[in-house]
This record gives structure tokens, C-alpha cells and sequence, in this order.
């Protein structure tokens, strides 16, 4: 029978973190020559971010300020119509006041983002008096931007009407100033998940096409460690996704007009991060799969719940609440939501330190995996 | 209590394997698993070109593997030029070059650059030219892998094994799928290689090559060596009586002297 064999590890990677050696540079130059090489993959990869950008930001530009929605008064106090009125001022929005059976039929074909019911029973003086709201599920992606503001406007009537010294006056004023431009808030979001699709495929799907071509196996009959494969493989692949996010970064700052408020070098720092915990990711993708049919299935299972969880299209507040502590450990949703914090409200590493510790956290154990998945025995042969 | 031949300790060895066994799951039988290579002690000297012999899934690839560090081994030892082959794999991995059977490489790069590339592996600055005019593929310098001949690729997947001027050189099945041009071709590159002191173990397929390549030669099957001796002795001891009058030669002799020895990459 098989005797079991005394395990010596020689192979066992220690975790720390030290400059390159020699070996790992040279390596990194040669894949950075091979995945330069490769013109094809690279186009395509910006081809579908540069696309989606720009529907975006044409859809956002015809539509700005402009937030069709209905409202249906029911109620005939005073506080109402101050409500009504406080809509219509509010640039965001474009107000159409009328009755549920020609409003209803106009959100249906969307020509109504979403409709409001003040219900008879409105007025200041009752506690909670609950306000219906019909929306189209398929504006649901706007929602997260226009219940805010709408929260808004309800809080400053309440304060006119009982003549509470509003409070926080100011930040109001400030958050209401700025105007809320969809593809400003898309595009920190999706240039995460665009990185997170570059360095999943970028190592995992490359480790399956090495293993599959009898390259591991050759290399592994040298005298190279897997984590100076990891390490070269990571600085070669960073290298390309800086470039490539960098083009579509400049694209949609000269071309589509978006802002980056925060500091560029905060923001480059996130994507660094990202970067190469996706790329440690698709390490493990790559080590467990053995066919690229496998690598797709399992990319999948991982890209997929972030698409829609992390925050990307759509604020992570916006959804289920049950769902909404899974949603903030993922590591797309702290990179995500580092992005825009920098992008659009201009904060500094100190005011995101939560979402860095996170980024800390899945750095680390990223590569802990990446570095115990990948042995050479395993995805060599 | 087992017993088994143990290998004559030679001075000269440069390769020393003792009881090596290797388990595999069983395709048959769930659960089960069988020996691919069922006890295999062997002593190769310095300087001898070894042949290891035997039909598919005789467990040859698998010994050699286990020599190169790529698959575990079971039990036994193995120890390469006096380091141990378990506990050091990192460093038998210096001293041996290794072709093996299947030989893609990146696509994208020159095979000068590819030698660049495994010199860098090995921390050593090479010159290509030099690698590429050992094994008379020069005019190939810029050429990318796909586009050699099969010859052309067996002969570029030897010098990635002799980038780091190995001590040991494991050959396997270096002349499979080869015409008998380039096949000769590549003996002589062999030879060449062990004149000049190289140690090199191959494993085949092809009796002539066998023959007329390895000083010594091992046939195993079913993951046991049956017989290890020089080519000679083997013929002695072992090739039934010849027939009355036997035939002069065979067809490949009759081919190549039809086609001629000059190479047709």
C-alpha cells in the first residue's frame, strides 16, 4: 500500500513582503514584453468599458436635471403643497403633478422616473405619515441617487412647518449644490470593476493557458520559487491594467467631461491596491481550475455577486438590508467605494481609513492565498 | 523480510536512486491506487549516456520526474551529483537541464529571447547565439517556436535545457514524431553534448536509438526495471537465437540510404 511519505516542505512560502529580486524583475519584463505583444486582448479589453462609458454618458446628459417625477396629491393640507413646491425647486427633479390614472400609465412607459402619493392624511402635526412611492424596476439604478434627495426635501418641510432651527443647514446646502451626475458617480465604480475583470483574467485565466500549454510544467523544472512567478506576474499585469485603466481614465476626463474631485495620486493608490488583490484572487482561481472551462465557471462566481453587490451602478444603501452586510466585505465594494469617496466627495486617505483597513485586510489574505493555492506540483501538472 | 538487488556503488555515480516508489489513484477502481513505479534502485555514472526503455505507461516518465523534482516521490531516495533530491529540490534544479515531451513555449517571443528568458530563470546572463549554434539554429535566432519544424523545436527545447550548462541532461523521448534526418540529427547532438563530459539519461521508444546511443540501458515495465546492463550484454543475454540466415539490415537503413543522411529541416 501506499506508505505515507515523511513531508519535508520545501516549498512552503514564507509571507513577507520585500523589494523584487533580480530573477522576479527579469521575469516581469519578459511578461510585460509577451502580454505588450498581445495587441488584440488589449484593445478588446478597453473596447467595452470605452462603449459602456459613453452610452452612459450620453444617457446622463440628456437627462441632467431632469429626473422626471409625478405626484399625486391626495392631501389638502397646506404641507402639502409646500412639499410640491419644494420638488419643483429642486433642479433634480422635473415635477409633474396630476391624478393616479394618467400618471400611472406614464411611469409604466417610463416617461415618469417614479411617482409620489401624498396621502389624505398628510399634513405636519401626525407622526410618521407614510408616503407611497410607485417606481419602474427598471430606473431601480436611480433610485439610490433621487430617495436622498427626496428624504431631503420631506425633513426640510417637516423643519419649516413645526419651525425646527434646521441643524445641519449647511451640509444641506453643500450636498444640494453640487449637481449629482450619474456617470460622475459611475465612473469610480466602474473602473473598479474594470480592473477587477482585467487582473481576474489577467492571472487566473493566464495560469489556466500556461497549464494547458506544458509552460508551468517547464518552468517549474527551473530553479524559480512559485511566489517569484506570483510577485513577476503581478508586476507585469499591474503594469498593463495602469495603462489601460489610464487611457480610460483620460478618456472620460477629456472626453466625456466627468470629475475627479479627490486627489489623482489617492485615487491611482486604490487602484494599485485593487489591482493586485484581483490579480492574487485570479492566482487562486487559476491554481484550483485545471480546464479553462472550469476558470470561466469559477470567474464567474466571483465576479458575478460583486457586479451587482459591490456598489458599482448603484449605492450599496440602496439595497435589501439583509443583504447589505455581505455587500460591504466584499473587496469590489471597499475598493469601489474608496474610489468614489476620492472621485466625487474629494476625500482624503485619513476620511476613508474604514474602507483602507478592509483593502488592508483582503491585501493580505489575497496574497496568503494566492501564494499557498499556486504550488508548482499542483498547477504543473 | 524484502529483498532487492542492490545497485553496484559506484565512484563514478552521478545519480543514485534506491527502492523508489510512486502510487497512483487508480483509474479502475475507486479508492485503490496502483504503483507506477513499484521499487526502482539504479546507479548512473558520470559521463554515460543512459537509456531507459519500455512500452507506455512502463512508468519511465514518471521516474524521470521524480529524478527532476516535478512529482513527489513516495518512498525511497534519489540523490543527483550528492544532494538529495527530496529535501533539496531547489538546488538539483541548478545542476540538471530538462527537455520534456511536451515543448510550447510563450508564443510571442523569439527563441533567442526565450533563451534570455530560462537564462534569466537560473540567474545567468547567456548568450543565445552561442546556445543556438550548439544545437545549429542559428539562422532561426528571431524565429517564434510555432514556426520551427519538429526537429527544429526538439533540438530549441535542448538548448532551454542547457542554459545553465547542466550536469545532468534528462531527455525524454527527445526523437518521437522525429524524420530519421532530424532523428540522427539530434543523436549527434547528444553525442556531442556527452563527449564533452555531459551526463545524459533519455528515455525512448526506439531500439536503434537505444542501441546505438547509451552505454548502458534499463528496460521497465509495469513500474519495475526487468533488465539493466550495456546494449551488448542485453543482446547476449537476452535476444532469442538468430535465424538461420538472418536479414541484412532493415528498412530504415534501406530509407536512408534511398534519401541520404543530410538534414531536411
Amino acid at each position: 500500500m501506499c506508505s505515507s511519505p515523511l513531508q519535508v516542505t520545501p516549498y512552503a512560502t514564507k509571507m513577507e513582503f520585500r523589494m523584487p529580486t533580480k530573477v522576479q524583475l527579469d521575469l516581469a519584463i519578459v511578461f510585460l514584453k509577451i502580454f505588450l505583444r498581445d495587441r488584440q486582448s488589449i484593445f478588446f479589453s478597453l473596447f467595452f468599458p470605452i462603449i459602456f462609458m459613453t452610452v452612459f454618458g450620453f444617457v446622463n446628459r440628456s437627462g441632467v436635471g431632469a429626473i422626471n417625477i409625478g405626484v399625486i396629491n391626495e392631501s389638502s393640507d397646506p404641507s402639502a403643497i409646500g412639499f410640491i413646491q419644494e420638488l419643483i425647486e429642486n433642479s433634480v427633479f422635473s415635477v409633474t403633478v396630476g391624478l393616479e390614472d394618467r400618471l400611472r400609465p406614464q411611469l409604466e412607459e417610463g416617461e415618469q422616473t417614479l411617482v409620489i402619493i401624498i396621502p389624505k392624511e398628510f399634513d405636519t402635526t401626525s407622526e410618521g405619515t407614510a408616503l407611497r412611492v410607485l417606481v419602474d424596476a427598471t430606473q431601480v439604478q436611480q433610485l439610490g441617487l433621487i430617495l436622498p434627495v427626496l428624504e431631503q426635501s420631506l425633513v426640510e418641510i417637516e423643519r419649516e412647518f413645526r419651525d425646527i432651527e434646521p441643524m445641519f443647514n449647511l451640509v444641506i446646502e453643500d450636498i444640494r449644490a453640487r449637481s449629482q451626475n450619474y456617470l460622475d458617480f459611475l465612473l469610480p465604480g466602474l473602473m473598479a470593476f474594470t480592473l477587477m475583470q482585467l487582473s481576474i483574467a489577467g492571472s487566473g485565466f493566464n495560469i489556466v493557458e500556461l497549464r494547458r500549454k506544458g509552460i508551468l510544467k517547464r518552468l517549474f523544472v527551473t530553479p524559480i520559487e512559485p511566489k517569484d512567478f506570483i510577485v513577476s506576474i503581478v508586476m507585469a499585469r499591474m503594469t498593463i491594467v495602469l495603462i489601460q485603466l489610464s487611457v480610460l481614465i483620460a478618456y472620460a476626463l477629456l472626453v466625456l467631461d466627468v470629475n475627479i474631485v479627490g486627489s489623482l495620486p489617492s485615487f491611482y493608490l486604490m487602484i494599485i491596491f485593487g489591482t493586485f488583490i484581483f490579480l492574487c484572487l485570479g492566482f487562486c482561481l487559476g491554481s484550483i481550475a485545471k480546464t479553462q472551462q472550469a476558470v470561466m465557471a469559477i470567474g464567474n462566481i466571483v465576479i458575478f455577486p460583486q457586479i451587482f453587490l459591490s456598489g458599482v451602478f448603484y449605492p450599496i444603501e440602496s439595497m435589501p438590508e439583509f443583504i447589505q452586510p455581505i455587500a460591504y466585505i466584499l473587496p469590489l465594494s471597499f475598493i469601489s467605494t474608496s474610489m468614489r469617496e476620492i472621485a466625487i466627495n474629494g476625500a482624503s486617505l485619513m476620511d476613508i481609513t474604514p474602507s483602507l483597513i478592509g483593502i488592508a485586510v483582503w491585501f493580505v489574505l489575497s496574497f496568503v492565498l494566492a501564494t499557498r493555492l499556486f504550488v508548482w506540483k499542483e498547477v504543473a501538472n | 523480510m524484502m529483498s532487492y538487488d542492490l545497485p553496484k556503488t559506484s565512484l563514478m555515480a552521478i545519480i543514485e536512486v534506491k527502492n523508489l516508489y510512486k502510487h497512483y489513484p487508480s483509474p479502475d477502481k475507486k479508492g485503490e491506487t496502483f504503483a507506477a513505479v513499484n521499487g526502482i534502485s539504479l546507479s548512473i555514472d558520470k559521463g554515460e549516456i543512459f537509456g531507459i526503455l519500455g512500452p507506455n505507461g512502463a512508468g519511465k516518465t514518471t521516474t524521470l520526474e521524480m529524478l527532476e523534482g516535478l512529482t513527489d516521490i513516495d518512498s525511497g531516495s534519489a540523490v543527483i551529483d550528492g544532494i538529495d533530491v527530496q529535501s533539496n529540490p531547489y538546488k538539483v534544479k541548478q545542476i540538471i537541464g530538462v527537455q520534456l515531451q511536451a515543448n510550447e513555449y510563450f508564443e510571442s517571443l523569439s527563441i533567442s529571447e526565450l533563451l534570455i528568458l530560462f537564462g534569466n530563470l537560473y540567474g545567468k546572463k547567456i548568450d543565445p547565439e552561442n546556445l543556438l549554434e550548439k544545437v545549429n539554429l542559428v539562422d532561426k535566432a528571431k524565429a517564434k517556436p510555432d514556426s520551427l519544424s519538429g526537429g527544429q523545436k526538439q533540438r530549441f527545447s535542448i538548448a532551454c535545457a542547457l542554459v545553465n550548462d547542466p550536469k545532468v541532461l534528462f531527455l525524454d523521448e527527445p526523437t518521437t514524431g522525429l524524420d530519421p534526418q532530424a532523428k540522427r540529427n539530434l543523436w549527434d547532438l547528444v553525442l556531442n553534448l556527452n563527449s564533452a563530459g555531459m551526463t545524459i539519461v533519455l528515455t525512448t521508444h526506439n531500439m536503434d536509438e537505444a542501441e546505438s546511443l547509451c552505454q548502458r540501458i534499463a528496460i521497465m515495465d509495469h513500474g519495475v526495471i526487468v533488465a539493466e546492463d550495456t546494449p551488448q550484454n542485453l543482446i547476449l543475454t537476452h535476444a532469442p537465437e538468430p535465424p538461420a540466415a538472418p536479414l541484412h539490415g532493415n528498412i530504415e537503413d534501406v530509407f536512408l540510404a534511398l534519401t541520404g543522411h543530410a538534414l531536411r529541416d
